[in-house]
């Protein structure tokens, strides 16, 4: 097929903009799925995507559509559509010359609609704005429009109106995508160039690689060369995504589909290398990827310390279908066993967390997560940390630098004060302010990173009734003011929870920490000073009392049976904590401190 | 050990009785025992197949001490009280120790003159307060005046050994509202005076108050001054603390609790009575037809059944014994369990000694002072291996 006959395109939407329903309606439309036996959002993998409405995992479909007696195939690269995901979304859009901006037409321009486009633009797509969901009673078509193009530039007019639910313009917008979205250059004769743009691991057939080609052509049985890892394989399998798999003999130029070529292991397949012809292999390889920055970090410990060894299976698991996620074991003096996790953004840690219980049937307790810090060393040496207690000794740190990241919100104008107080609050800097209607604002910030992986989501949603939305993009560390503070129970510092914060605010973090530590540590014979310090020096004290009062009121012949086992659990209960500074702290109290859920 | 089954062949010399009296006219809102409103035939029913009951059980000697207990004895039909305490009062062995337990809002001069007849020779009194408000919120149905007259009527009766209930860290209650409530029993001169701390226990209507936010519990720090309190003013009054919650004047002490303490075997009747004897503790079904039906069958009527093993029977005797102010005294521990009490809890002796939490007295381990407020946190490490 002459690539002129090709159109390779992503749906870019703000969550719950209605994509994967988008993308169910295109597949059915043209005959690619049977909408008599439809299962609604075909493109979603798991369980949790459709259950959250987020697509995790970018994957690939092809259709053939009918224009006006031509047949076009049309290649639907699917996009996660969050706000971690930034990474996936740009590698799935490297693979498209187009993308179709979704905007819900009761909602308008939301924070992810813009971080979206913005992705689109860099790497060269062509965008076609599509408002959906105009079949709603609360549908306002032309204030969306009005939306887009006043912060994307996409002009009233070239906006396709459409419900994805009902089929309503959809015939327009296929024949939008042949008309206004452009074909991939042919470059066929030239040496093959694909990009492997997301893989996945079968249990059969090892590691299937989806590709885009962008020169050349694969073929069943070809040699081929992973440029990146220098590795050759045999073509066991091509084919495309119809949904389903279909095989063909060849990929030319300008399409996508999948190969299979005996590969074990995901490892060995580096999302963003480029397959080229062993024999005769591209000068070049594809401009490829920035490997997925891990910003936020949490521990993860087995609920029950025996689930040890099922966790880590676990993980490995995960991190098969999840490159973006990273493990490293720990093991902490006060919870034992478990492992640092290093996740994209936020987002990217609840799923991970939920898939863990889900998939596992694991108790999980999860840290509160804090971010990645830069050290200037004194002799000029950069040193990147994870965790507080990597920190160096203060005397050989010149300067602790935090990730700032680019925070756009978008939200309605009577919120803005809260918003705005909030962000403050966290150490934002307002960089600009854009009323996007007369009702609705979009503010710009320069946030620490820190301020946001806390619980800035939540506060932000609570203020503004749900209302509000926001994206993040990381653009850089910088130096501040920050310090490590280190919780003394019983005058012993306990280095898993130590935190490292800004000094403004080291003693609301701090006394928020011996609070909790004061509720979950039992009363003991004597009085246990709960201490927050920076550097040695305390900035705040709360104590436990000594107990006072532990005995059963009666004990004759009728309770000694039922009271015995009470004081046999009592008994029990002093087995399971771990004693630091002659304090037993129960494991479980440990856990509720650390974990981020209750807060 | 061959003298580790000691304790279950001491239990044929000497034995308790403990008779359960299901029945109440209301439930106090904190009593988590079991007891329901009867009819006089139910109680007719209940009287024999009491009876009946101990006919089954294989001890045919008289009892070292006889408790009768409920629920509220004085709830039942005069006449067949009487009738089961005059039945009970033949298997004493003479001149020993036989309580009922009385309510105040249910007695009268007349009662106490016949009960005398039976052979009960210790009454207990469930006053629980001094305070008409606090007898209101404990749904208690007498009021301070009744307890007054209850003593009165049981002493004109030719009673002498009495003791009075009293409960502190009632929600609401304060240090001075207590204190006048061990002021007010003290002043009615009781040789025994038995102090709890409330329990929340059980679904009572306390528990669910409490669930649900109606209700605030005393804080610790009130309850263990409250505590102290009762020490100090009884001990003032020549009341000897013998147990954690007891007191009483030289030669009171309860007999048959005393016999709890010590592990002692006895034999419980009637629904939801609990007993110890052969080596095994029994628990009658806490339901009176359930109980009746299962005596008129011929079988008893256990909810649960346990054999205790050695070590049982050991942790249990520690814990037991350390609840008393007499403690335990190593040769008679070994004799009746078997074991060495300093080898099979040579750990948890030796911490608490060093944390001032036990002590040697008289040759017996015991509590000290200090750590009566906080026995638990000593008892359980001696509630298991």
């Amino acid at each position: 097929m002459s690539t002129e006959h090709i159109r390779n395109f992503s749906i870019v939407a703000h969550i719950d903009h209605g994509k994967s329903t988008l993308a169910d309606r295109l597949l059915e439309r043209t005959g690619a799925t049977d909408p008599r036996n439809r299962k609604d959002q075909m493109l979603d993998d798991m369980d949790l995507e459709r259950e959250r409405g987020i697509t995790i995992k970018a994957s690939a479909v092809t259709m053939n559509y009918d224009y006006h007696g031509t047949n076009y195939m049309l290649n639907l690269i699917d996009t996660p559509g969050h706000v971690d995901f930034h990474y996936e979304v740009s590698r799935s859009l490297a693979a498209c010359e187009g993308a179709l901006l979704v905007v819900d037409a009761s909602q308008g321009v939301e924070a992810q609609t813009v971080a979206n486009a913005y992705l689109a633009v860099e790497s060269g797509c062509e965008i076609l704005g599509v408002i959906n969901k105009i079949d709603l009673p609360s549908a306002q078509p032309a204030v969306a429009a009005e939306e887009m193009e006043h912060v994307l530039g996409i002009k009233q007019g070239e906006c396709l109106c459409i419900s994805a639910k009902t089929g309503i313009g959809i015939n327009e917008l296929l024949e939008a995508i042949v008309q206004k979205l452009p074909p991939p250059e042919d470059k066929a004769d030239q040496p093959t160039a694909a990009l492997i743009f997301d893989s996945v691991v079968d249990d059969y057939r090892g590691v299937i690689c989806y590709v885009r080609l962008f020169a050349g052509t694969l073929s069943l049985k070809q040699k081929i060369r992973f440029m990146g890892t220098g590795r050759n394989y045999t073509i066991s399998d091509i084919g495309k995504m119809c949904p389903k798999m279909v095989s063909v003999d060849k990929l030319s130029s300008g399409e996508v589909g999948y190969v299979v070529a005996n590969i074990h292991e995901l490892e060995d397949v580096r999302i963003g290398d480029t397959i080229t012809d062993a024999a005769n292999p591209a000068a070049e390889p594809l401009p490829g990827y920035k490997a997925p920055m891990q910003m936020v970090f949490s521990d993860f410990y087995p609920g029950a310390m025996t689930d040890y060894p099922k966790l880590r299976t676990a993980f490995e698991r995960l991190s098969m279908n999840d490159a973006s996620f990273t493990y490293v074991p720990q093991n902490s003096q006060a919870l034992g066993f478990g492992f640092r996790c290093g996740f994209l953004g936020l987002l990217h840690m609840e799923i991970v967390q939920e898939r863990l219980e889900r998939e596992n049937d694991i108790d999980v307790v999860q840290t509160a997560p804090t971010v990645s810090y830069e050290i200037l060393l004194s002799d000029g040496t950069i040193k990147r940390i994870d965790s507080p207690s990597e920190l160096p000794d203060r005397s050989v740190i010149a300067e602790i630098r935090e990730p700032f990241v680019k925070l756009e919100i978008i939200t309605a104008g009577d919120t803005l004060g809260g918003i705005m107080k909030l962000a403050e609050e966290r150490r934002c800097k307002l960089v600009k302010t854009e009323y996007l209607s007369p009702t609705r604002v979009m503010l710009e910030y320069r946030a620490p990173l820190a301020e946001i992986v806390y619980d800035f989501y939540d506060l932000l949603k609570s203020i503004s009734h749900g209302y509000a939305t926001m994206d993040y993009e990381f653009i850089g560390f910088e130096p501040g003011d920050l310090v490590k503070i280190d919780i003394l129970v019983n005058k012993i510092p306990v280095e898993a929870l130590s935190l490292i914060v800004h000094r403004s605010n080291a003693e609301q973090r701090g006394r928020k920490m011996i609070l909790r530590l004061r509720k979950a540590i039992p009363k003991h014979q004597f009085e246990i000073p709960l201490q927050v310090a920076i550097g040695g020096k305390i900035i705040a004290r709360e104590t436990i009392k000594s107990y006072r009062k532990d005995v059963l009121a009666k004990l004759y012949g009728g309770d000694v049976t039922r009271k015995m086992k009470l004081l046999k659990k009592q008994k029990a209960g002093k087995k399971r904590m771990k004693s630091i500074g002659q304090v037993n702290i129960p494991q479980e109290a440990f856990m509720s401190i650390l974990d981020n859920s209750d807060d | 050990m061959n003298n580790r089954d000691i304790s279950s062949k001491s239990t044929r010399r000497d034995c308790s009785l403990y008779i359960h009296i299901p029945f109440c006219v209301r439930k106090c809102r904190y009593c988590a025992f079991y007891s329901i409103p009867a009819s006089v035939e139910i109680q007719r029913q209940y009287v024999s197949a009491v009876k009946r009951e101990l006919a089954m059980t294989a001890y045919k000697q008289s009892f070292d001490t006889i408790f009768l207990g409920g629920g509220s004895p004085t709830a039942m039909t005069e006449s067949l009280l009487l009738e089961l305490a005059m039945w009970a009062g033949a298997k004493i062995k003479s001149g020993n120790e036989f309580t009922i337990e009385v309510n105040p809002g249910q007695t009268n001069a007349e009662l106490f003159k016949k009960l005398k007849t039976t052979g009960v020779n210790r009454i207990s009194i469930g006053a629980q307060s001094f305070n008409d408000k606090e007898l209101e919120f404990l749904g208690r149905i007498h009021n301070v005046a009744d307890i007054v007259r209850c003593v009165e009527d049981a002493r004109k009766a030719g009673f002498e050994n009495i003791s009075i209930d009293l409960i502190f860290a009632i929600p609401g209650q304060t240090t001075t509202d207590w204190k006048h409530s061990l002021d007010e029993a003290v002043r009615l001169a009781p040789p025994h005076i038995s102090a709890y701390s409330l329990t929340y226990e059980g679904d009572t209507p306390l528990v669910r108050a409490l669930a649900a936010g109606q209700i605030e519990i005393i804080d610790e720090e009130t309850d263990a001054v409250m505590y102290e309190s009762a020490m100090d003013t009884l001990e003032t009054a020549g009341l000897v603390q013998y147990e954690i919650s007891n007191f009483a004047k030289a030669g009171f002490e309860c007999r048959h609790n005393l016999r709890y303490w010590l592990n002692k075997s006895y034999i419980g009747l009637g629904p939801a009575a609990a007993g110890c004897y052969d080596g095994k503790r029994t628990e009658n079904v806490a339901d009176v037809q359930r109980w009746l039906e299962a005596i008129d069958a011929g079988r008893f009527a256990y909810e649960t059944q346990q054999s205790l093993s050695a070590e049982d029977i050991a942790c249990e005797t520690a814990v037991l014994n350390l609840r008393t102010r007499f403690g335990i005294e190593p040769v008679a521990f070994e004799r009746q369990t078997g074991y060495d009490i300093q080898k099979l809890f040579a750990a948890p002796v030796m911490r608490h000694l060093n944390a001032g939490l036990l002590e040697w007295h008289e040759g017996r381990l015991r509590l000290t002072r200090a750590a009566l407020p906080i026995a638990d946190k000593v008892l359980c490490d001696f509630a298991a291996i």
